[in-house]
């Protein structure tokens, strides 16, 4: 994987001109994503564009350059991803083209002068590319299906400039960081802000699935896929026979995406997913798989007595590190200087951790389970989701509620009361057709965030409703799906693509420079998931049902039994224990908290006095609102001013004016 | 001070909210949320040296500054009848 930058400038200058004009923008831009991409930074200036990269190695190691000019068309390209079936496009293309290197890159140049920027739907894979096209003078941007790669943009004076992380366009001088209200607000309550929003004002995201066109002064913008839960289920499947083909897919999906000139590894957390890619990864390979996790002191959060049986049983070289509170609150900064956004939980900490030990294992690319649980209904929300329509239906009901307190075996629940519970999971049950149905206990719960708004903050971002924000943007006719698809997509909106591939994703294994490959985000089979029929996903309360019967062959019984286990860190004591890091006390004191002007600085000296005297774990309300608090406060410490725009390395990077 | 203003206080220092009235259902309204109400409990025990049954943990008795005051008062009425 890599970072990629760029921007327009005007037509017709000479090239010595751009070269003054333009070529430290550009090398500052490329350098800031150094981290993407460590193995070369180059700039390129050409009439009417500038493009910029930083390159990981893994696909054709000495001809994959960047940026990759088409000599007779003069289309260029800056390419970060994969395209995992680059052999197949280019045996098809190869009857009426001569390709010069062995890279994926070159097959998109040569796809995309085939058939134009349609040519994203041929692709299998992984990526965000900017194309310029000197013919129409159009540049044009290009996200993945579910947005695991970022992009982002900004307007500027000479039109439009964008980059893989936000900090590249702080880096180029285009913008000078400063919160949005509106971006803050949602992050808060949802969990990422609503595309194309970020947290940085005049900063935009491209959406998951999404192309846009630059040319003339105009962006034009449209979504080329998305999911479609909505599609009528297949009539007659055989659960044998539906098992075999998900087994095929799955097995394909990762055939894939060992594709690589570099070894890959895997991550194991010792669930049902990653034991069951890490099997079938270990097949393929013939039992040369290296295999790593995250482990934690906290029982509570620990999964080693599990990685460890299916790294055993797999025969996988497998190695673990483990990470205590105090490195959780030591790694916060870099982790939210990477992940450029507020966090609701410290669960992104640890994979920064584990991705530096990957690369000092000298590896540089892993498969991960992520996106499992979004396809095939494996999240609790889920199950939530059945029981409060099932409840819904007859409200005076005592029984059908009685169902919650199946769902959350692991929170701790004994003197909640069950019936108190009922009322809180109650929220909305009025109103089953609501498109956000599924959503609003968890937004009701994020959402009391904004009582620790300081006064002049709430009435700045006072206009912004997040939940409106985000339900508006829905297309029709999800609004016209069942309740599970519904929530299905407005989970992979929220929370896969704004979250847990992108703070918790990328960001942190791009932060070590390690590349992410996510067999389940394969488009065929979030394609195939979406046309089985509901039961053979969440069987009754019985989640991913297809998939385990699956894993059957190949998993420890021990893991599939297990009842499903979130990934979640330890938060709230890694800042406020003994064993807290200094910038905590810094940057969560009044002082700084009045600074930053976010929160109400009463509110927050509270809230750190309340967590700080307590002996017993911290409520998950305030677990959340104190990481909530104390990232935004490193966020704005970090890269608003005067925090330095970064200008390291910009001297290693290799331009060109052509 | 009355219970009343108490536990009112007592919710506005612990939950962080500033304006919720009377009747305003916690959990509804996500003032408080359920794990919440086990502060809300160990507090009303302690506090009014009442103690609070499982059977006890519903909505009626705890789901809004009104209900918790009359279920306070209920309980100490009961414990002073009995002494």
């Amino acid at each position: 994987m890599c970072g990629i930058a760029g921007f327009t400038l005007p037509f017709g200058l000479l090239a010595e001109e751009r070269r003054v004009r333009f070529g430290n923008r550009l090398c500052s831009m490329a350098a800031s994503l150094r981290h993407r991409g460590p193995d070369a930074q180059r700039g390129l200036l050409l009439d009417g564009v500038a493009l910029g990269h930083a390159r990981l190695a893994i696909v054709d190691l000495v001809g994959g350059v960047q940026p990759m000019r088409d000599p007779v068309s003069g289309v260029t390209i800056v390419f970060n991803g994969e395209i995992f079936n680059y052999l197949e496009l280019r045996e098809r293309l190869a009857s009426h083209r001569v390709f010069r290197t062995r890279s994926d890159t070159e097959v998109i140049l040569a796809c995309y002068l085939e058939r134009g920027i349609d040519c994203v739907l041929d692709f299998i894979g992984q990526f965000a590319f900017a194309i310029h096209d000197p013919r129409t003078r159009a540049l044009w941007l290009a996200r993945d299906r579910v947005g695991i790669l970022p992009l982002h943009y900004t307007r500027t004076n000479e039109g439009l400039a964008f980059a893989s992380e936000a900090k590249a366009l702080f880096a180029g001088g285009w913008r000078t960081p400063a919160l949005d209200s509106r971006g803050v607000k949602q992050t808060l309550q949802l969990w990422s802000p609503v595309v194309p929003r970020t947290v940085f004002e005049g900063i935009s995201q491209l959406g998951p699935g999404s192309v846009a066109r630059w040319s003339d002064g105009h962006l034009e913008t449209w979504r080329y896929w998305d999911p479609d839960f909505g599609v009528e289920p297949r009539a007659e499947v055989d659960p044998a026979r539906a098992e075999e083909e998900l087994g095929a897919l799955l097995v394909d999906a990762v055939r894939l995406r060992l594709r690589a000139d570099v070894p890959v590894a895997a991550y194991l957390s010792g669930g049902l997913d990653s034991s069951l890619l890490c099997s079938i990864a270990q097949s393929q390979l013939g039992g040369t798989l290296n295999t790593f996790s995250v482990g934690f002191a906290d029982p509570g959060f620990d999964e080693r007595a599990f990685q460890d049986e299916v790294s055993r049983r797999l025969a996988t070289r497998h190695r673990s590190v483990l990470v205590s509170l105090r490195d959780i609150g030591e790694l916060l900064p870099a982790v939210v200087r990477q992940a450029e956004q507020i966090l609701l939980r410290s669960a992104p900490a640890p994979l920064f951790r584990l991705s530096r030990l990957v690369r000092a294992c000298d590896t540089k690319v892993v498969l991960t389970g992520e996106g499992s649980d979004e396809i095939f209904l494996g999240y609790d929300l889920y199950r939530e989701t059945r029981v409060r329509q099932f409840w819904a239906r007859q409200p005076g009901s005592r029984f059908r509620p009685a169902l919650l307190s199946r769902l959350y075996p692991y929170l701790p629940m004994s003197r909640q009361g069950r019936e108190l519970l009922q009322q809180f999971f109650g929220i909305g049950l009025d109103d089953p057709k609501n498109p956000g149905f599924s959503h609003l206990p968890r937004w009701a719960a994020s959402g009391r965030i904004v009582r620790f708004f300081s006064r002049g903050f709430a009435e700045e971002a006072a206009e912004e409703d997040p939940v409106a924000s985000v339900l508006a943007s829905l297309p029709a006719r999800v609004r016209r799906w069942k309740p599970l698809a519904r929530a299905q997509y407005l989970e992979m909106q929220t929370l896969l693509a704004g979250y847990l591939l992108g703070a918790q994703g990328d960001r942190m294994l791009m932060a070590n420079s390690v590349e992410g490959r996510f067999p389940f985000l394969d488009h065929r089979l979030i394609e195939f998931a979406a046309a089985l029929p509901e039961r053979l996903k969440l069987r009754g309360l019985s989640e991913k049902w297809i998939l385990k019967r699956l894993a059957r062959r190949c998993v420890p019984a021990t893991v599939l039994q297990r009842e499903k286990y979130p990934y979640r860190a330890p938060a709230a004591g890694a800042l406020t224990g003994l064993d807290a890091p200094g910038w905590a006390r810094e940057l969560l004191s009044r002082e700084a908290t009045r600074k930053v002007g976010v929160f109400d600085e009463e509110k927050v000296s509270r809230l750190v006095a309340k967590l700080s005297a307590r002996p017993a774990p911290a409520s998950e309300a305030d677990s959340q609102a104190l990481i909530a608090v104390a990232t935004t406060q490193l966020l704005a410490d970090q890269l608003l001013p005067p925090a330095p725009v970064p200008q390291r390395d910009v001297d290693a990077v290799e331009l060109e004016a052509a | 001070m009355n219970p009343r203003a108490r536990i009112r206080r007592f919710i506005v220092e612990t939950f962080f909210v500033d304006d919720f009235s009377d009747d305003e259902s916690f959990l509804r309204s996500s003032i408080i949320d359920s794990l919440g109400m086990v502060e809300l409990v160990a507090y009303l025990e302690k506090e009014f040296g009442i103690k609070i049954t499982d059977a006890e943990l519903i909505p009626d008795n705890l789901d809004s500054l009104a209900r918790a005051c009359a279920f306070v008062e209920r309980k100490r009425r009961i414990r002073t009848s009995a002494a």
